[in-house]
C-alpha cells in the first residue's frame, strides 16, 4: 500500500513536469510575444508604442531569447519559488494570483455546496418516487439548468437583478468594500452578493449530478437487503437514508478529487460576464496579452491539481472499494 | 408619463411618416443627405476652458481644499502659497462655466492594468506643452512658455520657478537633466533613441541654461518639435503617461527620488540586489516598476491627481496632489475633485451595465455607440445626460490594403493597382453600414480627416473615391482585367486559378465592430463580383501577420490620422512598431533604406519624401505639405475609408447632471488627450 | 423484469416473444415505454431533417443584409383574412427615431402579403443536386426578403429564422465526427488499459492524466491560432474539434476501462480465454457488447456537451466566427445589454440550444436506461 503511493507521488511528480513542458509550449503556439500584444493593445485604445520601446521592452523581458533559454529560466524561478514577473501586472505572478485564489475558492465552494445541496436530496427523492410527475418536473428544471448557455443565465440574471432589484451590478463586493480591509460586514457584504454567482455557476453542474444520484440509488433501492430492512420493519427514512443512500454516495466521494482545479479556476466564462475577480478571466486575460509567466503559471497549477485530484480520487477510491484494491493493481 | 410617451411616440411617427416619404430616395444608391443629421440633438458646441496666459491679471491671493487645509492647520503640510509657484510663474485657468467648489470622487470604470491610459488622460497636464479646448492651438502646460530659435534648430522651454513634485521637493531643470544624462542616454535603460529626438536620423541633445530653462538643440533646423512636445509623445507626452508603462519617456524625471534606484549612485551590486530582494529579476526592472506613477505610489509626481491604490489592484484610486502648479482665476488650487476612484470591469459589458446604472460620474471610455438606445432610456433613471463627440478621423473601420503584401502574385498584383483598389473603394455602399453599424450617426467616406482639420485638403477629397458607384467599379475591374466570371458571378482570375478569391482580416470585441462591418462589405462587393473572404483572427495574431506582411487587408482604425505627423501610422506606411499597409515599406522608411523593402510606387516614395521633409520645414510649408499628402493618400488609395468622424470610440459620453464646468462637446483626438483637453481640473460637484 | 410483463402484449405470447427476441428488440421495447425518450428523439429527428434541408425551411438567404430593415422585431402572422383561413403579414416601414436611436417599424395596414405554405421561392438543390424551388413558408406577391420577418431580423437586417435553420444545420452536425473520434479512440484505449493492466494500463493512465490536466481554452487559444490562416472558419474548427477528441476520449477511456476491469473476473471472460480466442475478439466481441449500451448513452450524452462548449467558445471569440453561421455565432450577438433591453429576440437560437440539449439528454438517458440489464 505505501508502495504504491510512493510510487504514485513519484508518477505524479513526473506528470506535473511534463504538464509543465506541454502548457509553456501552448502559451506559444500562437504567433507573436507580450509586446506584439502589447503594441496592438494600445494600438486599440488610440495610443501608440513606438519601435525603439518596443524593442526595449523585448529585450528587457527576455522575449528576444530562444523558447528553450525562457522555459530553462522560467522553471529555474520556479524551483526557487519565484514564479517570475507577471508582465501587465508589474507584480509578481504569486501575488497577482494569490490575491485572486481566495475569493475564487470561495465562490467555487459556494457553487459546490448550491449544486450538491440541491442536487442530492432531489436525487434522492427522484430515486424514491421514481416516474412520478415531482420526478418528471425536478428532472426537467435540473437540466434546462444544464442547456442554458451559463454566460448567457449570468448577463439575464445580472441584468434582471440590476433592473428589477437595484443589485450591484456583477462583481462581488459592493463599491464601497471593495478597497476596505476585511471586517465582519465585508464578509456579509460577500455573503451577500454569493448567491448570484454560486447559482449561475451550479445550476449545471445539478442536472448532471440529481442524474447520477438518482440512478445509483434506483440501483441500490432495488437490491434484496433493502427489502429485507422494510420486512425487518425499519422506518422508511432508516431504510433509505441508512445504507442505500450511503453506498450511493461512494461514486461521488471519489470525484471529490476532480473538483479540486475546478475549485481554484473556477468557470472563466460566467466570472467574466459577472465580472468576479477570480482566477478565470486572469487566465484567459493573461493568454490575449501572452502574458507567458502568468498564463504558464496558472496552468501548471490547474494542471498540478488536477494530478493531486486524481491521486486523490484513486485512493478514496481504493479506500472505499476494497475490490479495487486487492483487483486491479 | 404616459402622455409624455405617447407624444414623443407621436413625434416619432411624424417623423417617420416624413422619413418614410423621402426613405426611397435615401435608400438608393449614391448619398443624398438626409434632412437633419441624427444625433445631432446629443452633439453641442465645442466649448472649454481658457487658459489665462497674461501675468498681469493672475490672482494674488490663493485658496485650498478643505482637506488640505485640515493638514494645514495639523501642520503636516506647508501653506497654500508656500506649496504653489510664484505668483506670475502660475497656470491660470479660467473654467468653463463658473468657479468650483472643492471635494467629491470622481468614479470611473477601467479593465485593468493594460488599462493606464484611462488614468492617463485624466492626468496628461504634466506634458511640457499641450493642445487647447479646439485641439489646435499649442499652449504651455508644465511648461510656462516655449521659444524657438530664428533658424529652427533649438527649442527652449521656460520651467515655472517655484514649482515643486507632489512630495514638495522643487523641480528644476535638474529633473530634466537627470532623465536626459541618467536615464536616456543609459542604454541599459533606453538602448534606442527616441525618433521624435531626432531630425533626419541625427540625434538632438538637452543643455540646461539655468535652473528654470531647458534647452533642446538640434544639427538641422527642427521646427516641428515644439507639436512633439505638445503631442503625445514619447518626448512631450509627459513624465506619468510615457514613464513606466511606456518605458521612460517624458523627458524629465524626479531625480530625487529615482537616484537610490540606479547603480550609478550606489554600485552595480547593490542595485541589483536591492531589486532581486523585492522580486525583481534586474534593477532595470525595479526601476521600471518604480517609474509608473500607476504603478507606484509613491513616486513624486507633477500631475493633478496621485495614485493612492495601484492600478494592478481591483481599485485604482487617485487623490490630489497638495503640490500642483495651477489656480482657477478667483485663486483657487486646482483640481476641485479631491479623489477619482476607477473600479475594475471584468469585461466592458458590465462597465457599461454599470454606467447605465449611474454608477459613474464621467465615463466616455469603454462606452459602446451600440447601446446608445439603451443610454438614453436610462438617462432619466441614472441622473445622467448623454453627450456624443465625434472624432476627426476620416473612417473608424478602414480597410488597411497590404501594400507590401507577396503572398500570392495574383492577388500582390492587384493590390498595388490603384485602379483595383478604386474599384474596391467604389464598390462599399457607406450608407448602409452607418446605418446599421454607427446608428447613421456617422459620417461616411474616405479616409481624409475632417473638413475642418488644419490639414485637411477639403471637403471633396472626403467624397473623393468614398462614394458608392457600382457602374464605374465594374468598369474599373473589367478595365484591370479581371471581365472573366463564373457561374455565380464572381470574376475569375487571370492565371487561370478559378474564381478571384481575397481576404479581409478582422478582429472582434474591439469599440469599433470590424467583422460586422467585414460581413457587409462581402454582401456587397458580390455586386461587382468580387468574393470576399471575411476572415476574424485574434488580435495579437492579426498583429503579428502584419509585422510579417501576411495580410492581404485588415480591417483596422485609422484614429489620430487627422494629426497626420504626430499620428502617421494609420495612414502612412512610416512605422516600424505598427504598420498595417505595409510593415516592409515601413521598415525601409523608419530605417532610411537599411532594412525592408524599396516601395516600387512612385507615388509612395513621393509621399515619404514630403512626409519626412516635414519635421524640418516651417509650419506653413507643413500645412502645405500634409494637404498635398493627404491628396495623394486619399487618390491613390492605399486604405479605403468606410465611416468616420463618429463617436464610436471615446465619444460617448455619460455625464452625471450634478457635475459642473463639463463640456456640451469635447474634441476626440488622439493628440489632445482627450478628455485633458477639457481641462478636468476645472470639473466639479454641484 | 417486471417491466417486461407490463408490455402491449401480455400472456405466453409475449414470454415466448421476450425469450426470442434480439437484444436490440429488447432495448427498443424497453425504451419505447420512456415518454420523455421517445419525445426526445422525436425532437432530434425533427432537428437533423432541419438541418439535412435547411433550404427548404428558410425562406432567404441567410447572408443578405439591408441595413433599413436592421433590427425588426418578430412579425405576427395574421391568421384569418375575411372570415377564411388565409395567413397574411402586413408590409414594414421602418426609420430611426432620432430622439431614442432606435429603430422603429409601423406596420403598413393598407397591404396584406398573403403567406403560403409549401410555396415557391429562391431556387435550391435538395440533397446538393435535385432543383426545387419549394420552400416550408413563402410569400405571394412580394420578395420574401422585403416582407418576411417572422423571428425578426439582426443589426445587418438579415432574417433570423432562416439563419436559425442554416445555424441548426452547422451546430448539429460539426460535432459529430469529434464525438466519433473520440468514441472509438475512448473504446479502444480504454479496453486495453483495462484488459492488459499492469504497465500498459499505467502508461496510459498518465497519458489521461496529463491530458485531462490542459485546460482546453488555452489550448484552444494556442491552436486556433497556429492553424493555417487561409483555411476556413468551418474548416478551422473542424480541425480544432479534432484535435480537442484527441484530448476528449479521456472520459470514456476511464469509464470503459472500470468497466473492463470488473468485467475481467467474469465467468464468460475467463471460458474465452480457455477456448484459446485471441485477445482482441474477446475484448471486442465479447466484453464490448455487454457495455456497448453505456457506451452508446455516453456517446449521445456527448453530443450536447460540445453544443454547449460551441455556444461557450463563440462567447470568447473562439469557436465558429461569423461569417460561418452556427447557434453560437447567433448568440455572440445577442451577448449583450442592447440585446436584452433593445431587441430581446436575437436570444431566441438559445432556446434551439436548449431544446436540442435537453433532447439528446432525454434520448441519451432512455436509451441507457433501456439497454442497462441491471435495471
Amino acid at each position: 500500500m505505501v508502495a504504491y503511493i510512493v510510487r504514485r507521488l513519484m508518477l505524479a511528480v513526473l506528470t506535473v513536469w511534463a504538464i509543465s513542458v506541454l502548457s509553456f509550449m501552448i502559451i506559444h503556439l500562437p504567433p507573436g510575444d507580450y509586446v506584439t500584444s502589447y503594441i496592438a493593445s494600445m494600438s486599440a485604445s488610440g495610443s501608440a508604442v513606438s519601435e525603439g520601446e518596443a524593442a526595449a521592452l523585448r529585450e528587457q523581458l527576455g522575449l528576444d531569447k530562444p523558447i528553450t533559454v525562457q522555459y530553462v529560466k522560467w522553471m529555474g524561478l520556479i524551483l526557487q519559488g519565484n514564479f517570475g514577473m507577471a508582465m501587465e501586472w508589474g507584480r509578481p505572478v504569486s501575488d497577482v494570483i494569490g490575491d485572486r485564489l481566495t475569493l475564487t475558492m470561495v465562490i467555487s465552494v459556494a457553487a459546490i455546496i448550491f449544486t450538491w445541496g440541491i442536487a442530492l436530496p432531489i436525487g434522492i427523492y427522484s430515486a424514491v418516487y421514481p416516474y412520478s410527475f415531482l420526478d418528471y418536473a425536478f428532472t426537467l428544471i435540473g437540466f434546462i439548468g444544464l442547456a442554458i448557455p451559463g454566460f448567457l443565465l449570468a448577463l439575464v440574471v445580472m441584468y434582471v437583478g440590476f433592473a428589477y432589484f437595484g443589485a450591484n451590478v456583477g462583481g462581488l463586493f459592493s463599491p464601497d468594500f471593495i478597497e476596505a480591509p476585511w471586517s465582519l460586514e465585508k464578509v456579509w457584504d460577500l455573503t451577500k452578493h454569493l448567491p448570484i454567482p454560486a447559482i449561475v455557476l451550479g445550476v449545471a453542474g445539478t442536472a448532471q449530478l440529481i442524474r447520477i444520484m438518482r440512478s445509483n440509488l434506483l440501483d441500490e433501492l432495488r437490491k434484496p437487503y433493502v427489502m429485507t430492512a422494510r420486512a425487518r420493519g425499519l422506518s422508511e427514512y432508516r431504510v433509505i437514508m441508512r445504507y442505500p443512500v450511503r453506498v450511493a454516495l461512494n461514486p461521488f466521494v471519489s470525484t471529490i478529487g476532480y473538483l479540486l482545479p475546478y475549485v481554484v479556476s473556477g468557470s472563466i466564462i460566467v466570472s467574466l460576464v459577472l465580472s468576479l475577480p477570480t482566477v478565470g478571466p486572469l487566465l484567459l486575460k493573461a493568454l490575449i496579452a501572452q502574458d507567458m509567466f502568468l498564463a504558464g503559471t496558472i496552468i501548471l497549477l490547474l494542471g498540478v491539481m488536477t494530478v493531486i485530484g486524481t491521486l486523490l480520487s484513486d485512493l478514496l477510491l481504493m479506500w472505499v472499494d476494497p475490490r479495487i484494491r486487492f483487483g486491479a493493481e | 408619463m404616459k402622455s409624455m410617451r405617447s407624444a414623443r411616440v407621436q413625434v416619432g411617427l411624424a417623423l417617420i411618416a416624413a422619413l418614410a416619404m423621402g426613405s426611397e430616395a435615401a435608400v438608393a444608391q449614391t448619398a443624398t443627405p438626409a434632412p437633419a443629421k441624427i444625433g445631432s440633438s446629443l452633439i453641442g458646441k465645442l466649448e472649454g476652458p481658457e487658459i489665462i496666459l497674461d501675468a498681469k491679471v493672475f490672482p494674488k491671493t490663493f485658496k485650498d481644499a478643505p482637506i488640505l487645509a485640515e493638514q494645514v492647520k495639523a501642520g503636516k503640510l506647508p501653506a497654500v502659497d508656500k506649496r504653489l509657484p510664484e505668483p506670475s510663474q502660475l497656470f491660470v485657468v479660467k473654467p468653463l462655466r463658473e468657479i468650483g467648489k472643492y471635494g467629491g470622487n470622481w468614479r470611473r470604470a477601467f479593465t485593468g492594468p493594460a488599462d493606464h491610459e484611462n488614468g492617463n488622460r485624466i492626468n496628461s497636464l504634466d506634458k511640457i506643452l499641450t493642445f487647447d479646448y479646439t485641439g489646435t492651438k499649442i499652449i504651455p502646460s508644465l511648461a510656462r512658455d516655449w521659444k524657438v530659435s530664428d533658424d529652427g534648430k533649438t527649442t527652449t522651454i521656460f520651467l515655472r520657478k517655484g514649482a515643486k513634485w507632489s512630495d514638495g521637493t522643487p523641480f528644476t531643470a535638474n529633473d530634466f537633466m537627470f532623465w536626459y544624462q541618467d536615464i536616456y542616454l543609459n542604454k541599459n535603460i533606453n538602448p534606442t533613441p527616441f525618433f521624435e529626438f531626432q531630425i533626419n536620423g541625427k540625434d538632438g541633445v538637452m543643455k540646461k541654461i539655468d535652473d528654470y530653462t531647458v534647452a533642446f538643440e538640434f544639427p538641422e533646423p527642427y521646427p516641428f518639435f515644439v507639436s512633439q512636445l505638445a503631442g503625445s509623445t514619447a518626448i512631450g507626452g509627459g513624465f506619468a503617461t510615457r514613464g513606466g508603462f511606456q518605458n521612460f519617456g517624458g523627458a524629465y524625471a524626479p531625480a530625487h527620488y529615482l537616484k537610490q534606484f540606479l547603480p550609478k549612485y550606489s554600485s552595480e551590486e547593490a542595485a541589483t540586489k536591492k531589486a532581486k530582494d523585492l522580486g525583481f529579476d534586474s534593477w532595470v526592472s525595479l526601476l521600471k516598476n518604480r517609474y509608473s506613477w500607476a504603478l507606484n505610489n509613491e513616486l513624486p509626481v507633477m500631475t493633478p491627481w496621485k495614485t493612492v491604490s495601484a492600478i494592478n489592484t481591483p481599485t485604482w484610486s487617485m487623490e490630489r496632489n497638495p503640490y500642483f502648479w495651477a489656480v482657477d482665476t478667483a485663486g483657487n488650487q486646482l483640481p476641485y475633485i479631491d479623489r477619482i476612484t476607477m473600479t475594475l470591469a471584468e469585461n466592458t459589458e458590465v462597465a457599461n451595465l454599470r454606467a447605465i446604472a449611474g454608477e459613474y460620474d464621467i465615463q466616455e471610455r469603454h462606452m459602446g455607440l451600440a447601446k446608445l438606445p439603451v443610454f438614453l432610456e436610462n438617462a432619466k433613471k441614472g441622473n445622467y445626460t448623454v453627450h456624443l463627440d465625434p472624432a476627426l478621423n476620416g473612417s473608424d473601420a478602414t480597410i488597411h490594403i497590404g501594400n507590401s503584401y507577396e503572398g500570392d502574385p495574383e492577388i500582390a498584383k492587384l493590390l498595388r493597382n490603384k485602379d483595383f483598389r478604386h474599384a474596391l473603394a467604389l464598390g462599399i455602399d457607406r450608407d448602409q453600414l452607418n446605418e446599421a453599424f454607427w446608428l447613421g450617426v456617422g459620417t461616411p467616406g474616405s479616409v481624409a480627416p475632417a473638413p475642418d482639420t488644419i490639414y485637411s485638403p477639403g471637403p471633396e477629397w472626403n467624397k473623393k473615391w468614398g462614394v458608392l458607384d457600382l457602374k464605374q467599379a465594374n468598369e474599373l475591374l473589367d478595365k484591370v482585367g479581371l471581365a472573366k466570371k463564373d457561374a455565380d458571378g464572381y470574376r475569375l482570375r487571370t492565371d487561370g486559378k478559378g474564381r478571384l478569391r481575397l481576404e479581409l482580416v478582422t478582429v472582434g470585441g474591439q469599440f469599433v465592430p470590424y467583422t460586422p462591418v467585414g460581413e457587409m462589405i462581402k454582401q456587397q462587393w458580390k455586386k461587382i463580383g468580387i468574393d470576399l473572404d471575411v476572415k476574424e483572427l485574434e488580435r495579437n495574431l492579426a498583429f503579428t501577420r502584419d509585422n510579417g506582411n501576411e495580410n492581404q487587408m485588415i480591417a483596422w482604425a485609422n484614429d489620430g490620422s487627422e494629426m497626420i505627423y504626430l499620428f502617421p501610422r494609420h495612414a502612412l506606411p512610416v512605422d516600424a512598431a505598427e504598420s498595417h499597409m505595409g510593415m516592409a515599406y515601413a521598415k525601409w522608411y523608419a530605417s532610411r533604406g537599411a532594412a525592408g523593402k524599396k516601395p516600387e510606387d512612385p507615388e509612395m516614395l513621393r509621399a515619404f519624401d514630403l512626409f519626412r521633409s516635414a519635421m524640418g520645414a516651417s509650419e506653413e510649408d507643413r500645412v502645405k505639405n500634409a494637404k498635398e499628402l493627404w491628396r495623394i493618400i486619399v487618390e491613390q488609395t492605399w486604405s479605403i475609408g468606410t465611416v468616420g468622424q463618429s463617436p464610436a470610440v471615446m465619444g460617448v459620453r455619460i455625464v452625471k447632471n450634478n457635475m459642473g464646468n463639463v463640456p456640451e462637446r469635447q474634441v476626440n483626438a488622439q493628440h489632445a488627450r482627450t478628455p485633458h483637453s477639457s481641462m478636468p481640473i476645472t470639473f466639479y460637484f454641484k | 423484469m417486471a417491466e417486461l410483463a407490463a408490455l402491449p402484449m401480455a400472456g405466453a405470447v409475449a414470454e415466448d416473444r421476450i425469450a426470442v427476441a434480439t437484444q436490440w428488440q429488447l432495448i427498443w421495447w424497453r425504451f419505447r415505454k420512456h415518454k420523455l425518450a421517445v419525445f426526445g428523439t422525436i425532437v432530434l429527428i425533427a432537428f437533423y431533417l432541419v438541418a439535412l434541408f435547411a433550404d427548404f425551411f428558410a425562406y432567404v438567404d441567410p447572408t443578405e443584409s439591408e441595413a433599413q430593415r436592421s433590427l425588426i422585431a418578430p412579425q405576427p402572422i395574421h391568421w384569418i383574412d375575411e372570415g377564411s383561413f388565409k395567413p397574411y403579414v402586413y408590409a414594414l416601414k421602418g426609420a430611426r427615431d432620432p430622439l431614442t436611436f432606435k429603430r422603429v417599424y409601423v406596420p403598413d395596414t393598407s397591404k396584406k402579403i398573403p403567406i403560403i405554405f409549401f410555396g415557391r421561392g429562391e431556387p435550391w438543390q435538395v440533397l446538393g443536386f435535385i432543383p426545387s424551388d419549394r420552400h416550408l413558408i413563402a410569400v405571394e406577391g412580394a420578395k420574401p426578403s422585403e416582407s418576411l420577418f417572422l423571428l425578426g431580423t439582426d443589426t445587418h437586417g438579415r432574417d433570423l429564422w432562416s439563419r436559425l435553420m442554416y445555424a441548426t444545420r452547422t451546430s448539429m452536425t460539426i460535432g459529430l465526427v469529434s464525438v466519433a473520434l473520440s468514441l472509438v479512440l475512448g473504446v479502444v484505449l480504454g479496453g486495453i488499459s483495462g484488459y492488459f493492466g499492469g504497465a500498459v494500463d499505467t502508461i496510459i493512465q498518465r497519458i489521461i492524466e496529463i491530458l485531462r490536466s490542459i485546460p482546453t481554452i488555452p489550448l484552444w487559444m494556442g491552436l486556433a491560432a497556429a492553424l493555417p490562416a487561409d483555411w476556413s472558419v468551418v474548416q478551422v474548427y473542424f480541425a480544432i474539434t479534432i484535435i480537442i477528441s484527441l484530448i476528449g476520449w479521456t472520459e470514456l477511456a476511464r469509464v470503459v476501462r472500470g468497466r473492463f476491469i470488473s468485467l475481467k473476473q467474469e465467468d464468460f471472460v475467463m471460458a474465452a480465454e480457455l477456448l484459446g480466442c485471441s485477445k482482441s475478439r474477446i475484448i471486442f466481441r465479447h466484453m464490448v457488447p455487454s457495455f456497448i449500451s453505456h457506451i452508446i448513452a455516453a456517446t449521445t450524452l456527448a453530443v450536447p456537451a460540445i453544443i454547449i462548449s460551441e455556444t461557450a467558445l463563440s462567447f470568447l471569440g473562439l469557436g465558429l466566427r461569423p461569417p460561418a453561421i452556427s447557434w453560437g455565432v447567433l448568440l455572440q450577438d445577442a451577448q449583450n445589454i442592447q440585446a436584452l433591453v433593445i431587441s430581446p429576440w436575437l436570444l431566441l437560437p438559445s432556446f434551439a440550444v436548449i431544446i436540442a440539449v435537453l433532447a439528446f439528454n432525454f434520448m441519451g438517458d432512455g436509451i441507457r436506461d433501456a439497454a442497462d440489464p441491471y435495471l
